[in-house]
């Protein structure tokens, strides 16, 4: 694993001793061979996981996820560009800088084997995300957005260093390897509930779970684009990836405790969806269906069935791409109007027609059209939360509707119609967009034929 | 101050100190805090203002409340236990006493009320010297004592101190308060796992002192004492904001930093003696003391904040030298990963 992550550490170096004309080419080139080596992870074998060493390990669940952050540093760099190219050389490179930090602590979090060690990196990954969103974001709100982002997951993951060591001192050791083998039934008691809810109220507000996900529009509104794209694909699905290795520990209490989570998701997708459809803001709709379908994650995860497993896995990497994809979009729209508002860039179908064929492609995969990688996690998890109840079919159906419909939504206010004639004078797409949204759609196009990589350790 | 004058008072505090940690007779203890509460005084006047002269005034005042109970603490010890060494106190009215007067010269709640007042009425490099070096005699006699502290007085005290001072540095604007308060709040971490494993305490109090250190150079170097002109040091020396982010950040126990280290072996060393509600509840607690450093961080570092053209002119003037910042930064914000070298103290 260190040949992952010693090139990510020196990404730093990298871009401080390189010249002012080549620092963009740089370390896009090399955060791109990075995602190449990181590649070769996803030949898992078995549903064993692959050890590195005794400190870094790799799985069927968490070697997608990593390609994933690998490949999205590069297209983090290269979206970055437009909205840097004013300031100082200084601040670029601490821009740079912040990124790889970042980068550097997601890889150690997603193939760390001791649970502390997972912890520890989990908050590490707060410190850079707080810089960029705050320091380069472009409103004053978003001094308020890097609090509730810092703070909610704080009060959500104190909890989760004390569960954890008190698990530690009673079992020993928190290291993968052996917490596998060592794995026995919680016993009944009330304390046992509260390290249940210790263990999972971090990966709940950072999932988000509906109740606690006030700080996702903010934040996600707030940073700058390769602080959202961060946030959207990689940074929740920690989230994700900590509940379904923590779940391993609990059991029989998910049985019963699930309950109160499994409502406030089924419901929260519903209004969260819904809540997209009156959306002026884009970036704010996409940050609201971002909470919408790591609600389906949250339902996959606390039903704890093979197929549900397979379907969260899925949906993660799938919505890491679309959303990221959806947020470079509304990006490319941002740098030309300077606004968010949705309605002052319409009908752009007319004006940039190979960029509507990207909005229409990331549209449809958002709304899980066959037979994209997302229709395999939302249909898998549909099908999974069906035979654990069948009256959530109605909740499930209702929200693909409602998905559909703000994904057509989106589409159809951005792309289609008369433009307006106060933007007939916006630049014409650059490449590197083109580029960006084209690295973006492929490895989800390509994945479609071969979806195994992504469904996890229970295939 | 004549230099000479100045180095025989320096010399007296740190003599006063080392008196206090090097003894075994109780009285060669008192006299070392005596000694270093009389030559502090005037280090605490150097600039001579009826400010410094009440702050010096209730330091005095306070302190020497203290010994005083300390002195009878130990005579009551005399009394039981007939000999003058210093061991862990068998009697427990002379370890309350004593007890509550180490937390008087520390700052603990419910005696913390001097704090505050007195750093903010003396200059930064006092102020410095008050919550650093002035910690270090009583927290080595409650080192040594420790056996025999009763564990409900100390973890009240511990509690409520990280509850002051995380509530009361939220109203705060100057930042030798918020320094104050901080300290306050520190203090009652590391008493907290004082009955439990000192050797944690004396990690806390390490890593405190770097950290405290590295803020009162970094505020010295731009010669601000409020929130309003420190906010200006992006005009001046945009490399300090950055150093500023650090160091708050780390103060407020973030990983990857090393504030995070102390906090982290506390609530370890908390949960194996299974008192679990106890390190939840610090825990949340000292996210009050974050949200003071992060606002703190909003205007200096993370925003370009306000100022008038003439505070762009303030580079010309001659820069203040910052002694020892760059192995204090290392050791206040990088040393998270020597993590494991803490069994070499066992």
């Amino acid at each position: 694993m260190l040949k992952i992550i010693i090139p990510t550490i020196m990404l730093m170096p990298l871009t401080w001793l390189s010249k002012k004309n080549m620092i963009w080419i740089n370390t896009t080139t090399y955060s791109l061979l990075i995602s190449l080596i990181s590649l070769s992870l996803l030949n898992q074998p078995n549903n064993n996981s692959l050890n590195f060493s005794l400190m870094f390990f790799s799985d069927p669940l968490s070697a997608p996820l990593l390609v994933l952050t690998t490949w999205l540093l590069p297209l983090m760099l290269m979206a970055s560009q437009h909205h840097l190219s004013k300031e100082p050389l200084i601040r670029k490179k601490l821009y740079i800088t912040m990124l790889a930090m970042l980068q550097t602590f997601l890889i150690m979090t997603f193939t760390a084997t001791e649970l502390i060690s997972f912890y520890i990196l989990f908050e590490a990954t707060l410190v850079p995300t707080l810089i960029i969103i705050t320091r380069w974001g472009n409103q004053t709100e978003r001094l308020n957005a890097g609090l509730y982002f810092l703070f909610y997951t704080l009060v959500g993951s104190l909890p989760l260093l004390v569960a954890l060591i008190s698990i530690q001192s009673l079992t020993g050791s928190l290291h993968f390897l052996l917490i596998q083998y060592w794995n026995q039934a919680l016993p009944d008691s009330w304390s046992n509930i509260f390290l249940w809810l210790a263990c999972m109220m971090a990966f709940m507000v950072k999932m988000p779970l509906y109740g606690l996900h006030l700080w996702l529009p903010k934040a996600h509104v707030e940073a700058p684009i390769a602080g959202s794209m961060v946030l959207a694909a990689i940074l929740l699905k920690l989230g994700g990836y900590g509940m379904l290795r923590i779940t391993m520990m609990l059991n029989p209490q998910t049985n019963f405790m699930a309950y109160p989570f499994l409502m406030l998701s089924l419901w929260g997708m519903i209004m969260t969806s819904s809540i997209c459809l009156r959306q002026t803001d884009l970036k704010s709709l996409i940050a609201y269906s971002s909470v919408s379908h790591m609600a389906l994650v949250i339902v996959a995860v606390l039903i704890q069935t093979p197929w549900s497993y397979m379907g969260a896995t899925a949906l993660m990497i799938a919505h890491g791409l679309t959303s990221s994809m959806l947020f470079c979009l509304a990006n490319s729209n941002y740098e030309r109007t300077h606004s968010r508002t949705m309605i002052l860039a319409r009908g752009l179908q007319t004006l940039l027609p190979l960029m509507a064929a990207w909005w229409l492609l990331a549209s449809l995969t958002n709304l899980a059209l066959p037979p994209s990688i997302n229709l395999i996690g939302e249909l898998f998890v549909v099908m999974s939360s069906f035979s654990w109840s069948n009256i959530t079919i109605i909740l499930m159906g209702a929200n693909i509707t409602i998905t559909a419909l703000y994904s057509l939504y989106m589409l159809i206010t951005t792309q289609r119609g008369k433009y307006t004639h106060h933007i007939n004078s916006i630049k014409p797409s650059f490449t590197r967009e083109n580029a960006l949204m084209a690295l973006h759609m492929t490895p989800l196009l390509l994945l479609s034929l071969n979806p195994k990589i992504i469904l996890g350790f229970t295939y | 101050m004549n230099p000479l004058i100045l180095t025989i008072i320096l010399m007296t505090v740190f003599l006063g100190t080392m008196i206090v940690m090097a003894s075994s007779h109780w009285l060669m203890i008192w006299i070392g805090f005596e000694m270093n509460l009389l030559a502090i005084i005037p280090i605490l006047m150097k600039k001579y203002s009826p400010r410094a002269m009440e702050a010096s005034t209730k330091y005095f005042l306070t302190q020497a409340t203290a010994s005083m109970l300390l002195m009878m603490a130990i005579i009551i010890n005399l009394m039981h236990s007939g000999q003058w060494t210093i061991t862990k106190v068998f009697n427990p009215t002379a370890s309350i006493i004593m007890t509550l007067a180490l937390a008087m010269k520390l700052g603990l709640t419910p005696f913390h009320f001097w704090v505050p007042e007195v750093t903010q009425g003396i200059s930064l490099t006092s102020g410095l010297i008050l919550l650093t070096w002035q910690k270090l005699a009583p927290m080595s006699i409650l080192y040594q004592i420790s056996p025999s502290i009763n564990l409900n007085i100390l973890l009240t005290m511990a509690v409520l101190s990280i509850l002051v001072g995380g509530w009361g540095g939220l109203n705060q604007t100057q930042l030798r308060k918020i320094m104050a308060y901080s300290s306050i709040a520190h203090m009652g971490w590391m008493t907290a796992i004082l009955v439990y494993n000192p050797t944690l305490t004396m990690l806390n109090m390490l890593i405190y002192i770097m950290m405290t250190l590295t803020m009162f150079m970094l505020f010295i170097h731009s010669s601000s004492t409020t929130t309003l002109s420190l906010s200006h040091t992006w005009n001046k020396a945009p490399l300090i904001t950055t150093l500023i982010l650090i160091t708050l950040l780390s103060m407020g126990g973030l990983p990857p930093l090393s504030g995070f280290m102390p906090k982290w072996m506390i609530i370890q060393e908390l949960t194996k003696n299974s008192s679990i509600i106890l390190p939840t509840l610090m825990a949340i607690m000292a996210l009050l003391n974050l949200y003071f450093y992060t606002r703190l961080t909003y205007s200096t570092s993370l925003t370009m904040f306000p100022s008038t053209n003439n505070m762009k002119m303030k580079w010309q003037f001659e820069t203040k030298q910052i002694t020892l910042l760059p192995p204090l930064i290392i050791a206040s914000s990088l040393l998270l990963p020597l993590t494991p070298m803490l069994s070499i103290l066992d």
